[in-house]
């Protein structure tokens, strides 16, 4: 009987101890993470995120930290450039983890995780463009006037965008598009969405996604041949 | 193709799989017209471009407090059950550093090992040189200048080597000596020993959740070690209990382990 005790005790230690230093890993994955040290091409974490879905329906901590910064960076980059405005962003990154969090517990994994906290921000942001009624898209449909005609040359052609282009100036860029232009590069060219997905998401037709998209980049183009230009003559 | 045509059919030759026929006119037509060629260049470039956008930022640490504040606030963070501290330290709050767990645990196991080791069965006893009146292991951290258990002269068991050495002695080597032997004297009493006590200083720099869990997982432990010790002292020639006991004293030693690698 006192035999039986001490096996029994002494597994049950040690089936804690197994957990613990599973957490004591948690832990470490999420100070890596923090660190920007996290690699999610290591068998080691994809399998840290599976199992910190796992942690995080227990409501541990640690579980939903180590999600957390897994995916921030997604996260926060899309609500920054669907709004920019970073304390805005913040509030909407925030937003969206919370709702993520708090249904995680009906996450079955039919989607990849990422997937569903995706969709999830793209819902939590244009939710709130529409309350502020800002255009989610923009309704045109038909053509402009000046399509009529080739498109004229913004800038001199001697500044030729091809070849590289500066990131800055592209996030600043991005950030002057009208808020439908921007909503619809943003889904497709920054964040992957098809365009069946974009319409579904912000309601809108398939044409309407792929006539916004392709004056978005237009405008972007011009937009980042002025930008050159103006660096050009301020030297 | 005119230039009009090109730029009409640029979404669907940008994005979509473009009908062969009109894809080889665009393609001839980019060919001898420069200005439609740079066109359909740049917009590639700003959509490739555009995708390095979508981890570039990063949002400020207060984002996560606040998350983690209101998941708190809404009950979806649970902290761990684990008891009341009992064991709760008694000395001043210090900032201990952690170099005295390494010798500890090490001195642990090795303490383990001489009692499971040295403890005589009742027939045998009588037959054999008087064994040292141990009457319930302890130990006491080292001073730091005993040579024996050293920080640095020590090779400080991986808790998998640990677990996983069936001979005692290879553990208590040359490495416990005299000095695991004058630590045997104490008896090892209900409440927190003085290496306990140190361990749980140690480790209340920690998050509450986190030293809640250490602290009952010591006290776990040092049942163990009670239960198993009173169970030799009842049957001193049963190999499994010596085996148990042992066990005991290198699960001391792994969580005073896991608490060093915590802590430094």
């Amino acid at each position: 009987m006192v035999f039986w005790h001490l096996r029994n005790g002494r597994e049950r230690f040690r089936n804690f101890l197994g957990k613990f230093v599973q957490r004591k890993e948690f832990e470490a994955a999420s100070e890596a993470l923090a660190a920007g040290k996290g690699d999610l091409t290591d068998p080691k974490q994809r399998i840290t995120e599976s199992e910190a879905i796992e942690q995080a329906k227990q409501g541990q901590e640690a579980a939903f930290e180590v999600l957390y910064h897994l995916h921030k960076r997604r996260v926060y980059s899309l609500c920054l450039r669907m709004v920019s405005n970073p304390a805005q962003a913040e509030d909407l990154a925030q937003e969206a983890f919370l709702q993520l969090f708090r249904k995680i517990g009906t996450f079955r994994g039919e989607s990849a995780f990422s997937t569903w906290l995706h969709r999830m921000t793209v819902n939590v942001v244009l939710m709130q463009l529409r309350k502020k009624g800002l255009p989610v898209v923009s309704l045109e449909e038909t053509l402009e006037a000046d399509d009529e005609a080739p498109r004229k040359e913004f800038g001199t052609k001697d500044l030729k965008l091809t070849g590289s282009i500066d990131r800055l100036q592209l996030q600043r860029a991005i950030d002057r598009l009208p808020p439908g232009y921007r909503t619809v590069f943003v889904l497709h060219d920054v964040e992957g969405f098809e365009h069946n997905e974009i319409a579904q998401i912000v309601g809108c037709s398939i044409g309407n996604s792929k006539s916004q998209l392709h004056k978005a980049r237009l405008k972007l183009r011009d937009y980042l041949k002025f930008m050159r230009a103006e660096k050009a003559k301020t030297g | 193709m005119t230039c009009l045509e090109v730029q009409r059919a640029l979404p669907e030759f940008l994005d979509d799989a473009p009908d062969v026929a009109i894809q080889t006119d665009f393609e001839a037509h980019l060919k001898s017209c420069p200005d439609c060629s740079d066109l359909v260049s740049d917009l590639k470039l700003i959509s490739s471009e555009a995708r390095q956008l979508a981890t570039s930022e990063e949002p400020a640490p207060r984002v996560w407090a606040r998350i983690a504040a209101d998941l708190r606030a809404e009950g979806l963070i649970r902290e761990p059950e684990s008891a009341r501290p009992i064991l709760v330290p008694t000395s001043p709050r210090r900032r201990w550093s952690a170099w005295w767990l390494a010798p500890v645990a090490a001195a642990l196991v090795a303490a383990g090992s001489y009692v499971v080791n040295h403890r005589p069965a009742p027939q045998v006893a009588k037959q054999q040189a008087p064994a040292a009146p141990v009457t319930s292991p302890a130990v006491t951290p080292p001073a730091p200048e005993t040579p024996a258990v050293a920080s640095h002269s020590v090779p400080i068991p991986a808790p998998q080597e640990v677990a996983e050495k069936s001979k005692p002695t290879d553990i208590v080597g040359s490495s416990a000596g005299p000095a695991a032997g004058s630590a045997m004297a104490p008896a090892i009493e209900p409440e927190p020993s003085a290496e306990d006590q140190q361990f749980l200083s140690a480790v209340s720099t920690l998050a509450p959740s986190t030293r809640a869990t250490y602290e009952s997982q010591l006290q776990a432990v040092n049942a163990d070690i009670r239960e198993s010790q009173a169970y030799l002292d009842r049957n001193p020639g049963d190999p499994e209990a010596r085996q148990h006991l042992m066990d005991a004293y290198q699960q001391k030693a792994l969580l005073y382990q896991i608490a060093l690698d915590r802590i430094q």
